[in-house]
């Protein structure tokens, strides 16, 4: 099916979310949609979808002019969409979710499941997938949960799949068999669009691209005529700077040590868990999330109690000091959430600022806080880090996704510890700040400081890491070097654990 | 001594003691599940007892004592609604004023229309009719527990079962469930969560105001001032106990239904009333912490 939007534009109260934007799907053909966030993408595609009718402009399909009243009429038109935060209700079955919006029902109202149950296998069994119909979606993996909102689209006989972000929670492997059935569909002739902020996917599978910048159209054009310069210019609307690296410096001396430490995970793990980082050394625990990583940071910190083994912070066992008394002792932590564990939203910048250091001298004077001095260590922070907000009174909640974590990250690189543990870094951010943390990051590696870096983002453990583990079940891999396989040998462990055999290049034994 | 205890009396009192509690169990069951957290049970059973005394005094038949009851419980549910889907109140503190509404009204009404405090009853007041099923005659016990019981009782017992049938396989029950379990999804699939929520506190209306009736007017035929005395809580908070599944909610109201005729004959024995009084709220605590022990062993199993 072909759809056109056409000169449409979404104010949300004064600020303008986009503005003027046309778009041209045609029928077998993946258009990627690509921008930074805030650029207006998600926006539009809820314009399209049906869930946002407060708009001005036309949406076209196949030539005929529609409107919808609720996302009902888009979905009976052939509109489907996966958003990027799935809507799944976990404590329903696989079956009953796939059902929900499309209910077949007898005339009193009830659904009949198994004319539905015989439809949906017709689908699995005609896609090669494998699910259980009355599996819980609680239980399921994200992969799984992608693929129940995929058959979700197929049962409903969509003709235009709306992706809003695929990608994000998949695993390289998973991102490959994702890409595969993309092609099916395709080769069906649905209409994909594909929202996603990785270029290289967009070079990988789109056939035409769209870029928007604040709300605005900046470019839409065949792949072929396009590069990916060209493209990541146009999102950002100036050029990337590069990640400036110097490698190599860190020194003989360790500043963590965790020995035969055990955690309490999910999984049934009961495999000690052992590594060490050297001053100015950037370790990066990778894989997939809920394999463990929260439980490693949040028993490295403090939260959560191991049951045995030793962490040694600076050659001092800290397993039974509290989070409060490792912070003084030189840990900083900038967690992934930062709305929810890393900053107080309706408090001020500068009180967010400071928070962390208000038992310094500097900031307090027994038991008042020396409110100036704060203020003007914030005002510091804000430079430095290029904070955009309105000063240090404003108050968090005011702030935007990526200027928060530059908040969080500016707070935690500011304590100067020896050792700084950072979850996710750049979730949900765009790819200015991205590049702007990450360069933080590399700075105070060669100012010394030992960093755990625990992402999902294969790219930013390659790229900033010197070396790497991978958390799979609760359990942690060999170290991993950097060398020749260390991306792909990251990517296998990720998925499949590692009980497979592999080269021995690559793999050094942990010292 | 046993006899003391189960004499025919026992037996025929649980299905008075826990008929209203599971009508409104029942209401407030529907919106759990729609994601309402709904507490003002105990204000919309009051209001539906006197409006159910006050249509079967003024209709002169009890059908109107019950329909007077219904709409009495969806008024207050029409009041939750503009207060917390519409201006969007926070819901504890909208069930509290319709509590206090509950009782104010209630009183107020008493007061100024019939001209009493306290109680208020007439041989106008009409009860609700009791159901003969002469099969049961010869079976003892279940002459004496379902037998000649008011006809809320078996509409009670038969909701139970639809509801079980209407949330797991009725395309409205599915939509509910989706409310209250993530509402973006309902939204997404094109449905209108607001809706949804609206159609739960109307049932939960209806319900409640029936629990009302049966409680005035099926086997007093008068009404007191504060008549629901805390059953709208205990509705409240079987409902959480049996996380809004129907069937498990049936057999927990049973279980205060013993305990609370049990304790009737306990006093009897010389036990002071305020022990005995505490018998159902002992009980539900021993539920709980059974329920919370057993919810961990689970949930520690699942990630096996």
């Amino acid at each position: 099916m072909h759809v056109s939007l056409r000169g449409i534009t979404v104010d949300f109260g004064n600020l303008r979310a986009v503005d003027k934007v046309s778009l041209e799907a045609n029928a077998g053909e993946i258009h990627a949609v690509v921008g930074e966030n805030g650029a207006g993408k998600s926006t539009i595609m809820s314009v399209l979808y049906g869930s946002n009718t407060d708009f001005s402009g036309d949406i076209l399909c196949n030539g005929k002019r529609v409107s919808w009243s609720s996302p009902r009429d888009a979905i009976k038109a052939g509109i489907g969409m996966v958003h990027q935060h799935f809507m799944l209700v976990g404590n329903l079955t696989v079956l009953e979710n796939i059902t929900l919006g499309n209910e077949l029902i007898n005339q009193f109202g009830f659904i009949k499941f198994n004319t539905i149950r015989a439809n949906i296998l017709n689908i699995i069994s005609r896609y090669k997938i494998h699910i259980d119909l009355d599996e819980l979606v609680d239980n399921l993996s994200v992969a799984q949960r992608q693929i129940v909102e995929i058959i979700k689209l197929l049962y409903r006989e969509s003709m235009v799949l709306i992706l809003d972000e695929p990608t994000a929670v998949l695993t390289p492997n998973e991102r490959e068999i994702f890409f595969h059935s993309l092609r099916n569909f395709k080769a069906e002739n649905k209409t994909i669009i594909l929202i996603t902020h990785k270029i290289d996917e967009v070079m990988d599978i789109a056939d035409h691209v769209t870029v928007l910048r604040n709300g605005k159209l900046i470019s839409s054009s065949h792949l072929n005529t396009t590069n990916k310069e060209k493209i990541s210019q146009e999102i950002v609307g100036r050029e990337i700077p590069r990640l400036n690296i110097k490698r190599g410096a860190y020194e003989n001396k360790k500043i963590l040590d965790v020995k035969d430490v055990i955690i309490k995970t999910n999984f049934n793990a009961k495999q000690a868990i052992n590594f060490c980082i050297k001053k100015g050394e950037i370790i990066g625990i990778a894989g997939v999330s809920g394999n463990g990583q929260t439980e490693l940071i949040e028993t490295l910190i403090g939260i959560r109690r191991a049951s045995d083994g030793e962490i040694n912070l600076l050659d001092r066992n800290i397993i039974n000091e509290n989070t409060q008394t490792r912070r003084m002792m030189g840990i900083s932590f900038v967690p992934q959430d930062r709305q929810r564990d890393g900053l107080a939203l309706g408090a001020s910048v500068w009180e967010n600022a400071c928070i962390t250091k208000v038992n310094n001298k500097k900031f307090s004077w027994g038991s008042f806080l020396r409110k100036e001095n704060m203020k003007a260590f914030s005002r510091s922070l804000i430079r430095e880090f290029n904070i955009k907000v309105n000063g240090p009174d404003a108050l968090v909640r005011t702030m935007s996704g990526g200027n928060m974590q530059k908040l969080v990250v500016a707070r935690e690189l500011s304590s100067q510890c020896p050792l700084i543990i950072i979850e996710n870094p750049t979730w949900g951010i765009d790819i200015g700040s991205i590049a702007f943390i990450h360069q933080k990051i590399m700075d105070i590696k060669s100012a010394g400081v030992a960093i755990l870096l625990v992402s999902n983002e294969l790219d930013e453990i390659t790229s900033l890491s010197d070396s790497a583990f991978v958390m799979y079940e609760g359990t942690l891999s060999k170290r991993i070097s950097k060398g020749e396989n260390f991306r792909e040998l990251i990517g296998q462990h990720m998925l499949s654990g590692f009980n497979t055999y592999y080269s021995p290049t690559g793999i050094s034994p942990d010292e | 001594m046993i006899e003391d205890f189960l004499d025919p009396e026992f037996f025929s009192s649980i299905a008075r003691l826990t008929t209203p509690i599971l009508l409104a169990a029942l209401g407030g069951l529907i919106c759990h599940r729609a994601g309402v957290f709904n507490i003002a049970l105990e204000g919309f059973i009051l209001l539906g007892a006197f409006m159910a005394v006050l249509g079967s005094y003024i209709g002169d038949s009890a059908f109107w004592g019950a329909l007077s009851a219904i709409l009495g419980g969806i008024f207050l549910a029409l009041v939750f609604s503009e207060f917390h889907l519409r201006r969007r109140g926070d819901p504890i503190v909208v069930s509290i004023a319709i509590n206090l509404l509950g009782l104010g009204l209630s009183t107020y009404l008493l007061r100024s229309i019939f001209d009493v405090s306290g109680v208020f009853s007439h041989p106008n007041i009409h009860k609700l009719p009791t159901i003969n099923w002469p099969f049961l005659d010869s079976l003892w016990l279940l002459d004496l527990i379902f037998n000649d019981q008011s006809i809320l009782f078996y509409l009670a017992i038969l909701s139970v079962i639809a509801f079980h049938y209407f949330l797991k396989y009725h395309k409205i029950g599915l939509w509910i469930r989706v409310a209250g379990e993530n509402q973006e999804a309902l939204r997404s699939s094109g449905s209108n969560p607001v809706q949804v929520k609206f159609l739960a506190l109307l049932i939960c209306g209806i319900f409640c105001g029936l629990a009302g009736a049966q409680l005035s007017i099926s086997n007093v035929g008068l009404f007191v001032e504060n008549m629901s005395a805390g059953r709208g809580w205990i509705a409240v908070v079987v409902v959480l106990l049996c996380a809004g599944r129907p069937i498990p909610l049936f057999f927990l109201i049973i279980l205060f239904g013993v305990v609370d005729s049990l304790s009737l004959r306990i006093q009897g024995l010389g036990l002071p009333q305020q022990i005995t009084e505490m018998m159902p709220y002992i009980v539900s605590i021993l539920v709980l912490v059974f329920a919370s022990f057993r919810r961990f062993r689970f949930s520690s199993k699942t990630h096996l």
